[in-house]
């Protein structure tokens, strides 16, 4: 198809203000398939299923829309992730468009992330279709949002379309907006073909999966491909476009975006953000790729059965074919084990592959406590990358150590700027700015990423009745007085335990987790003694009594069965902890750290 | 196999912390479960051997059978296997009276278990106890001077409410009425009673010394420890007890009745009209039935006779699972292995819960 008949496009929201709906409706509206059929038909084809590969998600959807003007359009909507944590995916994404839906929920206005991705889209010099969702809920107020919307990308409030994604109302409208502002692709089609390759995933069924926006030229299949930057060569075994289900075509031509499939096993080979070519019409220049994202938060995964080692390695290799900001290398602590240490984006992105890990792969995992990524400078001038607390050097071989800041943006109504204020100074927060947002304030810190990766979120969210919403982007490193902080356990550093604080807050941090420790930790057959230490300096010491009594009282004829079952019930929670020394650790003991607040006990988690 | 348990269920209430199998009411079906137990006993008769160690009426409320029941069914019992060793019963003190207690007496009865669980008003009727404290002490009397040979008091402590004060009311309650035998257990809410229900919570710091403090004074008052809740003047000790805890066979007669017999264990529905009818008409009434395997059996040995406080035969019990723990917890001053013999010390005998984890895979 020509390119002025191509509108690429994402569509960019907060979490719930309706991006999946909005995007099945835009499938519904324009796809031959009605929504029943398309089930029915899944169902009876589980075996199909199996064969085409149809289970993958779809990253970039192709559908043909005839617009008012009675010419056809090929739209491609790409996919989006929805979170802070993957700014960096969303960039990439933004990438392969030319232009952005942005969606705010017609009752909740807009949200930090909502401004985080509009930002990144109007850096991508993206054209933008504002839409408020939801017009159809009671609390809707679309004057009032369409009017800070407008505000935000400058626009007129008039541009604002009003949708109900649920209802259908204003479905084909957006569809006409896309046709109209969205700009065709121009790329050149008869230069040497060059491709982006925006995402990657890997199927159990077709492998890798790589999908690419071509920018200049055409694809065919057969072509011998070449990954600019790694050098790699593969031949294009399909190549098509998803309809969502993939579809061959046999070639996709600049402008276009679609997936391919090549003999590639390992994900990594096939890097997002590399430029594809073909061997035979050698592009010259590759195109700009993405900054490389480095991992920002780091925590410790172990099996909980150490059997499962192998197991977890093999699912964090397969994880990271589909994900190439996760990091991870192999880890051994004396109290836990083998495992790896794994690096992500951020705290969400960490509890995604746990979930992801434990519920795809069926793996029992302990994580640690999640710590940033340090530099740190030593006294022979060398520079260090300080992953976990057990690789900080010793304290007389530190010169400086630098942690890297956030600058955080949280959104949040008037009546509770003080709140929030008070949490920022009490994380070591830098205030930066405050302005009014629609009827909210937007207060801006800058911040430790450390202070965030603790319980931020979570205090954040019940000191502002969960009406507070964040977001934040490393701005850079600062030096810091950090030390390392060690726990102890019946005399024994439990490495799993140690990290890195704040000197000013080493004292309050080591009493309250020591304060939790004893309350996780159930007594056993003899006094555990519970310390943080920095160095060989105790600063805090709790005890776990020794249990005085453990017996099943009464034992007569009629119950020696259920006795003994109770006997048995003890055994399987006893299988739960972890053993520690000679200490019985239950699993959770691991993370109380995480839930310390500062100079306080939060409730949750 | 030489002991025999029979199952009286009538109650007229339920207890807050009861989880046994009872029958509510319905005293006017007592003689016809007289006749049924008959019946029981004659398809089980094949089981027991031609002396009777010991017999055991529990429920329930067995004295609301009335002395004369209890006697048709001693009768009974002795005119197919003879007379037992030991013959007890559990008496609810507001059911009985000096009379009761010499009937019982006339009729073989050795030992009577009396259920006071508490000397305090507020915590009996925290547990629904049907008596007061003056009935459980004049059931004592009674018993004493109706000549029972030997008579036990059975209480508890951690019932919901229970402070330092009460706990000491009751000890001294003990000390002063002297009582052959006392079971003194830990109330344990048990799924599906009331107090389970409830949600009733126990201070763990108020039951650890309430348990060293029971045994302990008991202890100064001339009482032989000899099972983890169990409390006997020399002699006293509860025969038939003594074999569960020695993982002996037994036969159990009645509704929710327990056996176990050559490896199998088997216990009576609870089905109270099921039950007459299945053995008034000549077969074995429903029953669920577990089979222990030599580890189980193994396993149960050991987690029976570690509540004595005698030396246990490893030659009798078999080896523990985990055979290198025994050092371990010798050094921890829990257990004390001497020749074949095995036994918990004092300390030991307070966790012998913990002890048990780590000597045998309970799986």
């Amino acid at each position: 198809m020509d390119q002025s008949h191509i509108r690429n496009f994402c569509i960019i929201a907060h979490i719930d203000h309706g991006k999946s709906t909005l995007a099945d409706r835009i499938l519904q509206l324009t796809n031959a398939v009605s929504e029943r059929d398309m089930r029915s038909q899944m169902l009876d084809s589980m075996d199909l299923e199996r064969e085409r590969g149809i289970t993958i998600k779809a990253q970039a959807v192709r559908v043909f829309y005839t617009a008012s003007d009675g010419e056809q359009y090929q739209l491609n909507l790409i996919d989006t992730p929805g979170h802070v944590d993957f700014s960096y995916e969303v960039s990439r994404s933004l990438a392969a468009c030319e232009g952005a839906i942005l969606v705010v929920d017609a009752s909740q206005g807009i949200e930090a992330q909502t401004l985080a991705n509009t930002y990144l889209a109007i850096e991508a010099d993206l054209e933008l279709i504002p839409v408020l969702n939801k017009i159809d809920l009671p609390a809707a107020d679309p004057d009032l949002h369409a009017r800070a919307i407008a505000d935000l990308i400058g626009d007129d409030p008039d541009n604002v379309l009003r949708i109900s994604a649920k209802t259908g109302v204003g479905i084909s409208e957006v569809l006409e907006r896309i046709v109209e502002r969205v700009p065709p692709p121009s790329g050149v089609p008869d230069a040497s073909p060059r491709a982006l390759i925006f995402d990657s995933v890997y199927d159990q069924y077709r492998g890798v999966v790589t999908f690419v926006r071509v920018v200049d030229g055409e694809f065919k299949k057969g072509d011998k491909l070449v990954a600019m930057q790694t050098g790699l060569t593969a031949e294009a075994e399909e190549i098509g476009v998803m309809t969502p289900t993939m579809m061959p075509t046999g070639r996709l031509a600049a402008g276009e975006s679609g997936y391919l499939i090549t003999g590639v096993k390992k994900l990594g080979d096939l890097k997002v953000g590399d430029t594809l070519t073909i061997a035979s019409n050698r592009a010259k220049e590759a195109l700009a790729g993405y900054r490389e994202v480095k991992p920002m938060v780091f925590c410790g995964l172990f099996p909980i059965d150490a059997d499962d080692y192998p197991d977890l390695r093999e699912a964090l290799e397969k994880l990271s074919l589909n994900d190439a900001s996760l990091v991870w290398e192999p880890e051994t602590s004396q109290a836990l084990g083998f495992g790896f240490r794994c690096g992500f984006l951020g705290l969400l992105h960490m509890d995604i592959i746990r979930e992801r890990l434990e519920r795809e792969y069926d793996l029992d995992l302990l994580a640690t406590t999640p710590n940033v990524a340090y530099r740190v400078r030593s006294t022979t001038g060398e520079e260090i990358d300080v992953k976990s607390p057990a690789e900080l050097p010793n304290p007389s071989n530190i010169e400086l150590i630098y942690e890297p800041y956030v600058r955080c943006t949280v959104l949040v109504p008037t009546e509770f700027v003080g709140a929030v204020m008070e949490l920022c100074q009490e994380r070591r927060g830098t205030f930066t700015t405050m302005e009014p947002i629609e009827n909210r304030q937007q207060i801006v810190y800058d911040m430790p990423l450390a202070e965030i990766v603790l319980d931020f979120y979570d205090q954040l969210k019940s000191r502002t009745k969960g009406y507070a919403s964040l977001d934040y982007e490393f701005i850079n490193e600062k030096e810091s007085p950090l030390v390392k902080l060690d726990i102890l356990l019946a005399g024994d550093t439990v490495d799993a335990l140690s990290m890195i604080v704040h000197r000013d807050v080493a004292y309050a941090r080591g009493k309250a987790v020591v304060e939790r420790l004893q309350k996780t930790i159930p007594r056993q057959m003899f006094e555990v003694p519970i310390q943080a230490a920095i160095g060989s300096k105790i600063i805090a010491r709790e005890t776990v009594k020794a249990r005085r009594k453990d017996v099943l009282a009464k034992c007569y004829g009629g119950d020696i069965s259920r006795k003994r079952k109770l006997l048995e019930k003890q055994k399987e929670g006893k299988k739960r902890m972890k053993q520690v020394g000679r200490v019985e650790v239950p699993q959770e003991a691991f993370l109380t750290v995480l839930s310390i607040g500062e100079g306080q006990s939060s409730q949750k988690k | 196999m030489r002991h025999l348990y029979v199952h009286l269920p009538f109650c007229t209430s339920r207890c807050g912390y009861c989880a046994f199998v009872v029958e509510v009411g319905g005293l006017e079906r007592r003689d016809q479960y007289v006749v049924a137990l008959n019946d029981e006993l004659a398809l089980e008769i094949g089981q027991l051997a031609n002396s009777l160690d010991t017999v055991y009426f529990g429920g329930g409320t067995p004295t609301l059978m009335g002395a004369h029941r209890i006697a048709e069914i001693m009768e009974m019992i002795g005119a197919r296997v003879g007379p037992a060793t030991e013959v007890s019963i559990e008496a609810n003190p507001e059911t009985v009276d000096r009379d009761t207690f010499a009937a019982l007496r006339d009729c073989g009865i050795t030992r009577v278990s009396i259920g006071a669980q508490s000397f305090q008003s507020e915590l009996l009727g925290a547990l629904d106890r049907q008596a007061t404290a003056d009935q459980v002490r004049s059931a004592i009397a009674d018993a004493r001077s109706a000549g029972i040979a030997s008579v036990s008091v059975d209480l508890l402590f951690g019932i919901p409410g229970q402070d330092a004060a009460q706990l000491e009311a009751d000890l001294t309650a003990v000390e002063e009425l002297r009582p052959d035998h006392i079971s003194w257990y830990e109330l344990e809410v048990k799924p599906g009673s009331k107090l389970a229900r409830d949600g009733a919570a126990v201070d763990d710091d108020f039951t650890e010394d309430a348990y060293y403090a029971i045994v302990e004074r008991l202890e100064a008052g001339g009482y032989r420890w000899y099972e983890t809740a169990n409390f006997a003047r020399p002699g006293h000790e509860c025969r038939h007890n003594l074999a569960y805890w020695g993982a002996a066979d037994y036969l159990g007669i009645g509704i929710g009745a327990v056996s176990t017999i050559g490896g199998m264990r088997w216990r009576n529905a609870p089905d109270f009209a099921g039950y007459v009818a299945a053995v008034t008409a000549g077969d074995r009434p429903r029953r669920s039935h577990e089979q222990l395997d030599a580890d189980t059996r193994r396993r149960e040995r050991w987690m029976l006779a570690l509540r004595r406080d005698e030396p246990m035969s490893l030659a009798w019990a078999g080896p523990p699972d985990h055979p290198d723990e025994i050092g371990h917890l010798a050094n921890l001053g829990l257990l004390r292995c001497e020749g074949d013999t095995l036994s918990l010390t004092r300390q030991g005998r307070f966790v012998q819960n913990a002890v048990l984890g780590k000597l045998m895979e309970y799986v």
